[in-house]
């Protein structure tokens, strides 16, 4: 995942250290030095940027309180700024990237301001290294746009059984799919877990669930087709406490936000179930809609979390960066093949980590 | 359907509309417009890069030819690199053929597979379906039930789990003349089933192989496109999915990269949801130029001649009976929104609420227009009081919903005097081509 728009960044990245650095240079030949200490030894720094990694992992460590005030507090004895008009083209390079990564408009807008307010007017002590700025300027940006992300089990533990996760999303995302590949993890983690055939519209829909269950060894409760879905999931609801059950998923079918009476029927089965958590799933593979209707769902019928699928389509990935910034939920699976077992938690730091680590 | 791409590319040309020079600076303004509305659509980066530096190139370079004003000369430049974008028009045959279906998963091979083949069976031709998805569980039972709703055959077999051998024998098996091969969703990077799809191409020796869409898909649509070109060459595009608020410009970039065009649209879970494509009325309505065509089209296939007279109704002679009518034929006709989009409005506003009515209320209104005598339904000035409260009583319903179903009536009133009004601005300038004369 994310594999292009790591290449990106790394180019970007070195644009941009390459800017700062002749900056950098710039400044130390002239009026940004600070008088009280001799420029030869800065400016033979800067030529030789390369060995200055300690600091940078101890500058890692602190990322915490943002980017911004750290630089601040770290700056006593030398300093010098970046402007904006240096990095504009380097910043113009990653709008492109993140837009091909499918990174809807808004969020890459955000992205972009962040790492601007970040970078430009900014104080750097000149001893540090030019790369530690820039990757804690692009991680903190990214991560404020991801969030903290969230363990599943951990969750499933904290609430009182049955735990009930109601699936919903637009139509042809893998909802059903995905109802199948979470209980298999789940029941792998050792839970026990139960089905709702919620999707009673799409025909074929009910079999396919069905099958899916059959093979996983897991009971569906299933309706007639057309059947009300709030009745079946409440059926299922009933049959995992009679039956000291862990977990129910709930499949529902596919919907447009722009159908009213569809987000009602959703807001209906919502009410009749009170899940315990709603996830939202939409694929890798969307472009700007995936911000639009992520909001509509999120405003309709709430939302909990995301889980991604078809990752393996579009190894990009810039969908999960749009759907988090615009709902600001986390994502806690993506779904990368066909396979019960193509299916992984999302950690937002280990990945943006990933996507920032050295060469692409 | 259109929603927003329309919106922006509209605003930005009147924003051109309102400029009083059209020099270098209005033009640059005019493309970062443009620019910004196709990114939003979806469409391909490097597309919108190209198409547009060649908007502003001719638009500075080129001279308008006498008697048009540089004002439209860069419409019709914009205009026509739209049209361009997204592609020629594909002539659909009547006659004996075989289509194979290709598509990534979840994009809606197999809804719009039975869309297309009632679309072939009203033309009256007889068609058969090969269900040679053997991969996702339910996706025979699916197709099945689908094909038995518009009585088409239907050949599969759930328990079979090579593609290759089903459609083998659906070939042999089906007689018809139009033959659909639905295949099990799949994309680029999954060799085994690209070579599986090659195969079935080869051994269908498809007249037809088109490529479904999804209508949100994004920046990744050009390539997977380009992957399943190699493979089958592509001949057609079919965007789904319509009916939400995504764009399509992630499908456009596939057909610029596959040289093919829009074959259908999809939009709605309905079998009946299938429109034909043509990209000049696509464009015009993109740009608010109307599409009378295709308006008359709908018109024509779903409503029966006393039904609505359109023209009466444009005329402002809109009583509460053309209404009846109206929401009668919404059903048949798809949402009220679907259908203004059709008309020229322009830059025309159309008030949100006129067009935001739920099926819910629909059928309310339609009940409560039950309990008025015809006099009222021909003659709404007579609402009083007292008729109010009897309508109110006959119907069942309350004072203030009646009360509100008569607001409702003024504001569409309303609504069609000014669509009569509308042709203004950007309307009378696109006229000056020639498009609606």
């Amino acid at each position: 995942m994310f594999k292009a728009l790591k290449e990106k960044l790394f180019s970007v990245r070195q644009r941009l250290e390459t800017t700062i650095e002749e900056q950098k240079l710039d400044s130390d030949l002239t009026i940004h030095s600070a008088p009280s200490q001799g420029s030869p030894e800065p400016s033979a720094l800067s030529e030789s940027p390369a060995p200055t990694p300690p600091p940078r992992e101890s500058e890692r460590e602190k990322k915490a309180p943002g980017f911004a005030q750290k630089v601040v507090s770290l700056v006593r004895d030398r300093e010098f700024i970046i402007a904006a008009k240096d990095i504009e083209d380097s910043l113009s390079d990653l709008e492109i990237g993140l837009l091909e990564s499918d990174v809807a408009f808004s969020a890459t807008d955000a992205i972009l301001t962040r790492v601007r307010e970040d970078l430009t007017g900014s104080k750097r002590k000149i001893g540090t290294s030019v790369d530690a700025v820039i990757t804690n300027a692009l991680s903190d940006a990214l991560l404020s746009v991801l969030g903290e992300g969230v363990n599943i089990l951990d969750f499933i533990a904290s609430r009182e059984k049955p735990v009930k996760i109601l699936f919903t999303g637009v139509n042809g995302t893998g909802k059903t799919t995905s109802v199948a590949k979470v209980a298999h993890y789940l029941t792998n983690h050792g839970l026990t877990v139960a089905i709702g055939a919620g999707d009673t519209f799409r025909a074929g829909a009910i079999e396919q669930i069905d099958v899916h269950g059959e093979r996983l060894g897991l009971k569906v409760i299933q309706h007639q087709e057309g059947s009300d879905p709030s009745a079946v999931l409440f059926d299922t609801v009933q049959y995992a406490k009679a039956h000291n059950i862990d977990i129910v998923l709930g499949d529902t079918a596919g919907r447009f936000h722009n159908r009213v009476n569809l987000m009602n029927q959703l807001a209906k089965i919502r009410r009749v179930i009170q899940p315990d958590l709603i996830v939202y799933v939409d694929e890798a593979v969307a472009g700007n809609d995936a911000v639009i209707r992520a909001e509509e769902f999120s405003k309709s019928v709430g939302m909990d979390a995301v889980m991604l699928t078809k990752v393996d389509m579009d190894p990009k990935g810039g969908a999960a960066i749009s759907i988090a910034h615009a709902v600001g939920k986390p994502l806690i699976f993506i779904g990368t093949g066909q396979g019960y077992d193509d299916i992984m938690p999302f950690e937002p730091k280990a990945i943006v980590a990933d996507l920032l680590a050295g060469e692409a | 359907m259109l929603g927003n791409l329309g919106t922006n590319l509209k605003d930005a040309l009147k924003k051109l509309a309102g400029k009083t020079v059209i020099d270098r600076v209005a033009v640059e303004e005019l493309v970062k417009d443009l620019q910004r509305a196709l990114l939003q659509a979806d469409v391909n980066v490097k597309q919108v890069m190209q198409l547009s530096q060649t908007i502003k190139k001719r638009s500075l370079e080129e001279e308008p030819p006498k008697g048009v004003t540089a004002r439209e000369h860069v419409l019709k430049i914009v205009y026509e690199e739209l049209v361009h974008l997204v592609g020629g028009k594909v002539d659909v045959q009547l006659g004996r053929q075989t289509i194979l279906m290709a598509g990534l998963q979840g994009s809606g091979k197999t809804t719009t597979t039975a869309k297309i083949a009632r679309y072939f069976k009203k033309k009256g031709l007889r068609v058969g379906v090969i269900c040679a998805d053997t991969f996702r569980p339910g996706a025979y039972t699916q197709i099945k039930t689908l094909c038995d709703r518009v009585q088409v055959n239907c050949f599969g077999n759930p328990k079979e789990t090579d593609a290759r051998k089903i459609v083998a024998e659906g070939l042999q098996h089906l007689k018809d003349e139009v033959i659909i091969v639905d295949t099990q969703g799949r994309h680029a990077l999954e060799d085994e089933l690209i070579q599986e799809i090659i195969d079935l191409n080869e051994m269908t020796h498809a007249t037809h192989r088109w490529l479904v869409l999804d209508a949100a898909l994004g920046q990744q649509a050009r390539e997977q496109a380009r992957r399943f070109h190699e493979a089958v060459q592509i001949d057609g595009v079919i965007i789904t999915k319509m009916d939400g608020t995504a764009k399509g410009g992630g499908a456009l970039s596939a057909v610029s990269e596959t040289g093919s065009g829009i074959v259908f649209i999809g939009a709605g879970e309905t079998i009946e949801d299938l429109e034909w494509f043509d990209p000049d009325s696509f464009i015009s309505r993109l740009l608010g130029m109307g599409d009378l065509k295709a308006l008359a089209e709908k018109v024509q296939e779903s409503i029966k001649e006393d039904d609505i007279d359109v023209n009466a109704m444009l005329s402002g002679k809109f009583t509460l009976r053309d209404m009846y009518k109206q929401l009668e034929a919404v059903n048949k006709m798809g949402p009220l929104k679907q259908v203004l989009s059709m008309l020229p409005l322009g830059g025309m506003e159309v008030p949100a609420e006129a067009v935001d009515v739920t099926s819910v209320k629909m059928e309310r209104y339609r009940i409560i227009m039950d309990s008025m005598t015809s006099t009222e339904l021909d003659d709404p000035a007579v609402l009083n009081g007292s008729r109010v409260q009897r309508i109110a009583m006959g119907a069942g319903a309350t004072l203030e919903e009646v009360r509100e179903l008569i607001k409702y009536y003024k504001m569409m009133k309303r609504t069609f005097k000014n669509l009569k009004g509308g042709e203004k601005g950007m309307q009378r300038l696109m006229k000056k081509f020639g498009r609606f004369s």
